[in-house]
């Protein structure tokens, strides 16, 4: 078959022409926005005019049939428009107030999950895992669809106090960036990479391989030429292994899942924050990872239960305190939670004042 | 005959309410044998609890060195389908609008050449289509091109810049994140296409505070939009916002940051000097406040994922930037700051991280930006800091 | 510099570090701009002209870099 004439440079479509037409005519005209329930929202324009929004939830892995599929819908009842969020959810936008009731009846008719709008879980931000990903210490999908089972009704119908935003990044490099969620999974290793040296002389650069350790644990091996870790300093972040892939960090047995809590990427009422880590680790349990579906389980209710309406999971913490944290939600406080990487001194506690 | 599955753990996943990205694989591999034996490698990742992949570095299309990302399977004779198995990144469009139409060509030109899986979107916000052979690449890439569709940034490049929908359908947005996005896409192919910078660089932009894109927590250039001026009130909105049940002195009062409002039981006073336009207020009362003043943006720099020294947010650079077409002064400064990097970055060293290690005081030199106490949280703590002769001359 | 000669000078440069150190397009236009006087963005014209018909090739692991692609 022949091919077409390949073209370089031309950057993205023009979002102009994917717009429905009511957008185009009301753009940067909205004035306000009421959501009518879990997962339908309208936004009204200064014209008078409305869209109404239509949100389920989506895998992120799409096959091209399930894509064909919403585009079908987005036929149907949206003009032929679509979009998705942030968050890897699909959004229907709809002109035509008279196909809202229909399309959420085909939406649930062919089982879609229609909410995450409001103060709920929305879609889990992930990555790629075992699916596609060289460095994976655990496999993003499958953690998402466990943990999203377990909270289905969070995305809904039920509420919490505010939004609650939860991730989960395959290995430490967080190609999702977790690291500013309100709850949120990272895989960690626990053991020092095994240097393969003969793959190493031949294929990886020593300076760059050793600039990237953190913590200055990778020296040269001039007999072999090749390096050697120094057990004692590696913290296991698998830098040097995207660096050098003749590092082998992969432990079936040592990987597991740390979770993190606490963050946030808004600036509303507080400042946004970052994830602290709340479990340092739970064995990988595939294929549905009970004991951390567990975990989270317990977070999250402790969370519902404990904090003032519009608090995020971070801003609760923080005016109970992290000690009341670990002991209402009964989590053990380890080593590990005390940092000795670059901002230590910033996280001891310089004051007498705290709780039992 | 047999009615055992080849796929006993995944199955597990195909189970309950969330949709199941196993049956996603499922219905790709019905039709596709690359598809299949990437179902049946994931199935032999859950029973060995590890992944079996490698990561490939060298191919690429014709004069590019990003938007493919080069992957093998490390079991290549067990699943010959997945022996490559290489990732496109399609630039994704403005606030990730898509038609119907759109969509069915990806589709479309995806089943002819590819595994016929895709994330909508991946965490940069491309299209990621997952898994081709090498020698699929350029017809890929020939087919999304002569239709209008450009490959996304990797490796040490500007990555695939994105946005929040902004004023698409935004009652808050105070810049148009969907047309900035896009004008910079378009002026910077060159830095997207050909990594010449240190590392990654990427570039979001959010339309208020909320920051539904993630903006100050993974972009090196973070664009915020934001206001200097007053928040309007319709007192009448209050109103009715207190009928319908809400506590505002519990809700919006007592929660404001600053202190900066008073409500008397009929209406609602905001002091405007001293607010931080945090938006908990304007967000909970959205009929009710509005913005108004001169819009703009906030430019910061700086965030990133842990490696190498831990995670870290963006910090202000400049307080306040009016961005409108054609965005001059933006781009003068982010070239400003790009060649920083360039003269000091060392390989693999992020924008942040050079700028945490040289100094403030160099690179806002460098990029011709005023010291302001809106860059910082406080005032450093140590009497012990740096004079330059300049400084002498000053006073 | 006629821009042959230049094309010259950078596969020269990207062959010589090969096994040594990798170098990434800006070494390259730095090395290369220090040492004949060329403006960068002209060596970096001559540099698009020779991954355009495939003499050299950008890698990604670790970094992006500028390469010999490999005869195989």
């Amino acid at each position: 078959m022949d091919l077409p004439k390949r073209k370089t440079d031309i950057g993205p479509p023009n979002y102009r022409d994917f717009l429905p037409p009511v957008i185009s005519k009301n753009y940067g005209d909205w004035k306000y926005h009421e959501v009518l329930s879990p997962g339908v929202m309208v936004h009204h324009a200064g014209s008078g005019e409305k869209i109404w929004t239509v949100r389920v939830a989506s895998p992120r892995l799409l096959s091209t049939d399930t894509v064909r599929e919403l585009a079908d819908i987005a036929d149907k009842y949206c003009g032929g428009y679509l979009r998705f969020t942030t968050r890897n959810n699909v959004e229907f936008l709809v002109s035509d107030e008279a196909m809202l009731c229909p399309l959420q009846l085909e939406l649930n008719d062919k089982k879609y999950m229609i909410g995450g709008i409001g103060p709920r879980i929305s879609n889990i931000v992930h990555t790629q895992g075992w699916v596609h990903c060289h460095s994976a210490a655990t496999d993003a999908s499958g953690l998402v669809k466990a943990l999203m089972d377990e909270f289905a009704d969070y995305f809904t119908t039920k509420e919490l106090p505010n939004k609650v935003r939860l991730a989960v990044a395959c290995c430490t490099n967080m190609c999702g960036a977790v690291h500013c969620s309100d709850i949120a999974l990272v895989a960690i290793h626990r053991k020092a990479p095994k240097v393969n040296h003969d793959s190493v002389k031949n294929t990886c650069e020593l300076p760059s391989t050793i600039a990237a350790c953190p913590t200055g644990a990778i020296s040269p091996d001039s007999s072999k030429k090749s390096v050697k870790i120094n057990d004692d300093k590696c913290m296991y972040c698998g830098n040097c292994f995207t660096v050098c892939s003749c590092l082998e960090i992969n432990n079936p047995d040592f990987d597991g899942v740390a979770i993190v809590a606490g963050g946030k990427v808004g600036s509303l009422r507080s400042d946004p924050k970052f994830s602290r880590l709340v479990v340092p680790f739970i064995k990988n349990n595939p294929p549905r990872w009970p004991e951390v579906v567990e975990a989270v389980s317990n977070i999250l209710d402790a969370y519902a239960a404990g904090a003032k309406k519009h608090e995020r999971v971070g801003e609760w913490i923080e005016r109970i305190g992290w000690e009341k944290f670990f002991r209402i939600t009964g989590l053990k406080f380890t080593y590990q939670h005390i940092d000795d990487f670059t901002i230590a001194r910033e996280t001891f506690r310089t004051s007498a004042a705290f709780k039992w | 005959m047999s009615t055992e599955s080849d796929t006993p753990l995944l199955d597990e996943l195909e189970k309950g309410p969330f949709p199941s990205f196993v049956s996603e694989i499922k219905k790709a591999a019905a039709k596709n044998k690359m598809a299949l034996d990437e179902l049946k490698q994931l199935e032999k990742s859950y029973r060995d609890k590890r992944g079996y992949w490698k990561h490939g570095g060298i191919v690429g299309i014709r004069g590019y060195g990003s938007g493919i990302i080069g992957r093998h399977s490390s079991l290549p004779q067990e699943f010959p389908g997945v022996a490559d198995f290489h990732t496109v990144r399609v630039n994704s469009v403005s606030g990730f609008f898509y038609t119907s139409d759109s969509l069915r060509q990806i589709c479309d030109i995806w089943d002819r050449h590819g595994s016929g899986l895709l994330n909508m979107h991946g965490s940069t916000g491309d299209i990621i289509l997952l898994g081709t052979s090498t020698e699929k690449l350029e017809p890929v890439f020939a087919e999304f091109s002569s239709r209008g569709w450009d490959l996304g940034g990797s490796g040490s490049s500007l990555r695939t810049p994105s946005c929040c929908i902004g004023p698409a359908r935004c009652e808050w947005a105070n810049i148009d994140t969907l047309d900035i996005i896009y004008n910079l896409t378009q002026e910077f192919q060159d830095e997207m296409h050909r990594p010449a910078f240190p590392y990654k660089f990427k570039i979001k932009a959010a339309g208020c505070a909320v920051d539904c894109i993630g903006a100050i927590a993974r972009a090196d250039c973070s664009i915020i939009g934001t206001w200097r001026g007053h928040i309007v009130v319709d007192q009448s909105a209050v109103a009715e916002y207190a009928k319908q049940g809400m506590d505002i002195q519990a809700e919006i009062v007592n929660l404001c940051p600053t202190g900066c409002m008073v409500y008397d039981g009929r209406e609602l006073y905001i002091n405007d000097e001293d607010c931080s336009r945090c938006m908990h207020c304007i967000s909970r009362m959205t009929k009710a406040l509005r913005p108004a003043g001169e819009k703009g943006a906030t430019i910061l720099i700086g965030s990133k994922a842990p490696f190498v020294i831990g995670a870290t947010l963006s910090w202000v650079l400049v307080p306040f930037m009016k961005l409108e077409p054609p965005y001059d002064e933006f781009k003068a400064l982010l070239k400003k700051i790009w060649e920083y990097w360039d003269e000091h970055g060392k390989n693999r060293e992020r924008l942040g991280e050079l700028v945490i290690r040289r100094g403030m005081r160099e690179f806002l030199e460098f990029v011709g930006v005023k010291p302001s106490p809106q860059q910082v949280k406080e005032p450093r703590r140590d009497p012990f800091f740096y004079w330059k002769d300049e400084d002498f001359r000053r006073q | 510099m006629d821009k042959e000669e230049l094309k010259k000078r950078i596969f020269e440069l990207v062959e010589k570090s090969v096994g040594k150190k990798k170098l990434k397009s800006s070494d390259i236009q730095k090395i290369i701009s220090a040492d004949t006087g060329v403006a960068r963005d002209y060596v970096k014209s001559a540099l698009r002209n020779l991954v355009d018909d495939g003499t050299l090739i950008y890698t990604y692991f670790g970094g992006s870099f500028v390469e010999i692609p490999s005869k195989e």
